[in-house]
């Protein structure tokens, strides 16, 4: 969170996605029948299910590995996933709640002037790339951080990434 | 050859001749090597009496055909499997560059950029017709040649985003740095497309000039140029008097009509638009817009202030809503006749509170008409408010009040009554902050329960058994198409399983069950036979009805067709065999034999010879086991029987083969399996039916 002093940058973290494991074989097909926010997904072989108080999205495979997103902290994230956990335990799956593990973090911000994207581009040659023919914004990425920004011409930026 | 040694004589004295392609020695005379292989030019002479040279061109990149030595050793020789990847690559390369007209410099560098994919190792894992795309669009922005992804996915059926994945991997990996596009490239391209005729090139300039004031303007960045080129034709040919409708630019451009509509009416908020054809060829000006994104998102904050500001004057204004009615009405009665002195000052105040709160209301329905003057009409009420809050104060306040009210009353009076307005704002109020309460209520309410118990709010995740049911059947109905599916392929493979085993035999021609021969006379019975075995068209059936002539009485043909069956192989000379006197048992064993001969005469040449015989072999073994008539399996033996004499004397071609025909026969007298066996070893193609035909027997 950076906060210059003439111009506040807030970064907002957006959305936080994490994995674990059930250490246990899951039946999606008894998920989906008893569960009440549930998306069963045949075709693709896996449950959505979707939880309020911390609004997350879990994605759930029958292998017992799960995969959380749309949180917005870390320890929301956390807090979900062990709510999700205990609600697949009251389903009668005997769950364990192992390898929590956070994979990505996504964060916005804005700049308070537009960019050009196309000199901005050739200034940062190796790292950032434009293809408006597929996607309106600059693709920047930062190897030595992992991170991969967005950057759009009116000025705000995706970030996204995670260090390890 | 540089000083051999000679293995008869001990002599070095050894001459070589190019020409045989031999070194011989001078000594004793024997040949130490023939057939040598020289490397010197040879020459042909051509029909119109030149001379050229004999020879193969050989490609840079080894993608000749490796020669055949002694022919037909194509086995591993062929090319490695770098080499042939690379010329399957240039082969597409070449293929979808001559659709895109590129020219042989591009298709080169396109195939250098292949080969460097290839050394490292990314075309693994993708389909190289992408790969092949990903190169050409490469060399397309390096060389500035106006073909855009959009066309090369066209040309392939792919989806352009999978195609913009590869291509960007490329570009990373192989470090080139493929410059921006600019959309003046296209320009010439979709202008030449959309049949400007004479005036193509003016109606281009224009087009170019109108992006360039795009790009001035901001309007270029983060959007497809095709769609910018799109605009700037459609106005380029309007002000040139061509009628370009919006289809044809938008099948030429390809992009949506609701994209080139949204450019044109970004382009129409540029001050440019204002400009007339004239004007615009030749002034150009100076002060730049902000991209349209940009003022998109600006103007939503203003209003979202402008949204807080009013609320916050709603919210202080909240005690007065009554008065503010009763003011209103008045006011309505006063805006009728005009305004007297006393009274006209008191309802002035009344009426600016008012209209301020009214253009409140309606602002926060129609925000853009009345943003301004409500602005406007704010900062007035509010330096009012400071410069003279006691209503009425000075005239001077009074007259611009004045001033400005006709046009507030106007605004107020145009649309519905003011009450209606402020009742809306009434209520929109209430909406304002009634969701400020929602979530706060729905992080508490909605869960029932608070964070602390957890299990309860969980419970409720779960259904019971009737929501399941209906849950399930909802799910089942939703879904229904894929369970079909899935069911119908299961069904698919379970039968497949079960005609596995037919099905392999199917291909197989001639594998139908076939009936027993039913013949008259042999030849009959032989052609019918061949017939069916298809085993050569390369017989002479006239000759084989002769052979049969006088081939033995009718009464044998019943035996005889059987024994056909099992021609005990044995091979003469079928002429030698027509010579003899027509016994009925030589006869039979000429029929007999002839068919084994007119098997194995072809046989010999193919490998189904062996085949051939064991299954005739087995036949009789099985139709005796079978327990047909006896009379059959009697003659059957006793031909087998004969023949083992007769066989010893023919000649010995015929013998060789005879005695193993009278060891199989033997064999299978005693036991038929091996050679069932046997036959299922030799593959048993065509005559697996036969076997299984014999079981059905």
């Amino acid at each position: 969170m950076d906060a210059d002093s003439d111009v506040a940058l807030d970064i907002l973290i957006t959305n936080v996605v994490c994995v674990f494991r059930t250490r246990c074989h899951l039946n999606l097909r008894k998920i989906a029948l008893e569960g009440a926010n549930v998306i069963y997904k045949r075709d693709v072989g896996k449950v959505l299910m979707k939880l309020r108080k911390p609004r997350i999205t879990a994605t759930i495979w029958s292998s017992g590995k799960i995969i959380c997103t749309g949180a917005t902290s870390e320890e929301e994230a956390k807090f979900g996933a062990r709510r999700l956990a205990r609600s697949l335990q009251k389903l009668g799956f005997q769950v364990i709640f192992t390898d929590f593990k956070v994979v990505n973090v996504l964060a916005v911000c804005n700049m308070p002037f537009e960019i050009r994207l196309p000199e901005f581009t050739k200034n940062n040659r190796p790292h950032a790339s434009y293809e408006p023919e597929l996607h309106p914004a600059v693709c920047y990425r930062i190897k030595s951080l992992r991170a991969t920004l967005q950057i759009f011409s009116t000025g705000s930026i995706t970030v996204t990434g995670i260090l390890f | 050859m540089t000083g051999r040694v000679c293995r008869g004589c001990g002599g070095t004295d050894i001459e070589l001749d190019a020409a045989r392609g031999d070194a011989v020695c001078t000594g004793c005379g024997s040949v130490l090597e023939d057939n040598i292989i020289v490397s010197e030019v040879q020459f042909v002479e051509n029909s119109g009496g030149g001379s050229s040279a004999v020879g193969q061109f050989v490609s840079l990149d080894g993608a000749g055909k490796a020669p055949t030595l002694g022919g037909g050793f194509h086995v591993s020789l062929g090319k490695e499997s770098r080499a042939q990847t690379l010329q399957n690559g240039r082969r597409q390369i070449h293929h979808l560059g001559n659709q895109l007209q590129l020219n042989q410099h591009c298709l080169d560098t396109a195939f250098n950029f292949f080969k460097m994919a290839v050394s490292k190792h990314l075309t693994r894992g993708r389909r190289t017709a992408h790969v092949v795309a990903a190169c050409l669009y490469l060399v397309c922005r390096t060389e500035g040649t106006p073909h855009m992804l959009l066309d090369l996915s066209d040309l392939l059926q792919v989806n352009v985003y999978v195609l913009g994945k590869t291509f960007l991997l490329l570009a990373r990996e192989l470090c080139i740095n493929a410059p921006a596009i600019d959309p003046c490239l296209y320009i010439p391209r979709f202008a030449h497309l959309l049949e400007f005729g004479e005036k193509n090139h003016e109606v281009s300039m224009t087009a170019l000039r109108l992006l360039q004031r795009m790009k001035r303007d901001w309007m270029h960045t983060g959007r497809r140029p095709s769609g910018l080129c799109g605009a700037a034709l459609l106005v380029a040919a309007r002000m040139h008097d061509f009628r370009r409708t919006v289809k044809e630019v938008i099948s030429v451009v390809k992009v949506c009509e609701s994209t080139l509509r949204k450019r044109l009416t970004e382009f129409e908020d540029t001050p440019t638009s204002q400009l007339t054809v004239d004007e615009f060829m030749k002034i150009d000006l100076e002060e730049e817009c902000d991209p349209p994104s940009y003022t998109a998102g600006q103007r939503k904050l203003r209003l979202k202030q402008l949204e807080q500001v009013l609320s916050k004057q709603l919210e202080a204004v909240e005690g007065e809503i009554t008065t503010y009615q009763d003011a209103i009405e008045i006011e309505l009665e006063n805006s009728r006749p005009k305004a007297k002195g006393a009274l006209a000052s008191l309802t002035k105040d009344g009426s600016v509170e008012d209209s301020t709160s009214s253009l409140c209301g309606e602002e926060d329905t129609e925000d853009e008409e009345l943003e301004a003057a409500a602005s406007h009409l704010n900062k007035d009420f509010y330096q009012e408010l400071l410069g003279g809050s006691v209503p009425g104060s000075s005239e001077a306040a009074g007259v611009p009040e004045e001033g400005r009210r006709p046009p507030a009353l106007e605004s107020l009076l145009g649309p519905l009554p003011t009450a209606a307005s402020l009742g809306i704002s009434d209520s929109i109020r209430e909406c304002i902050s009634s969701p400020s309460h929602e979530p706060k209520d729905a992080c508490g309410d909605g869960e029932l329960d608070l964070s602390g118990i957890d299990d309860l709010e969980i419970d409720r995740y779960i259904l019971n058994e009737a929501e399941a049911r209906v849950k399930a059947e909802l799910w089942m109905r939703e879904n229904a198409e894929y369970l079909r599916e899935q069911k119908e392929k299961e069904a698919r493979i379970a039968k497949e399983r079960e005609l596995g085993i037919y099905k392999e035999h199917k291909p197989k021609k001639s594998c139908k069950r076939r009936e027993p021969i039913q013949a008259s006379t042999a030849g009959e019975a032989i052609e019918k036979m061949l017939e069916q075995k298809k085993i050569s068209s390369k017989i002479n059936y006239s000759v084989l009805r002769g052979l049969d002539a006088g081939g033995g009485p009718p009464g044998e043909d019943g035996p005889p067709p059987r024994e056909h069956g099992p021609p005990p192989g044995e091979d003469t000379g079928p002429q030698g065999e027509a010579a003899r006197p027509p016994e009925w048992t030589s006869a039979r064993r000429l029929s007999r034999r002839k068919t084994s001969s007119r098997r194995s005469r072809p046989d010999p040449s193919t490998s189904a010879g062996k085949r051939l015989r064991p299954l005739v072999s087995t036949q009789p073994a099985k139709k005796v086991a079978l327990g047909e008539a006896s009379l059959p399996s009697a003659h059957s033996l006793e031909a087998e029987r004969v023949r083992p004499t007769v066989v010893v004397v023919e000649s010995g071609p015929v013998s060789y083969h005879a005695e193993e025909d009278a060891e199989e026969e033997d064999a299978e007298e005693e036991d038929g399996e091996p050679c069932v066996s046997a036959l299922q070893m030799m593959g048993g193609n065509d005559y697996g039916c036969d076997g299984d035909d014999d079981d059905g027997y």
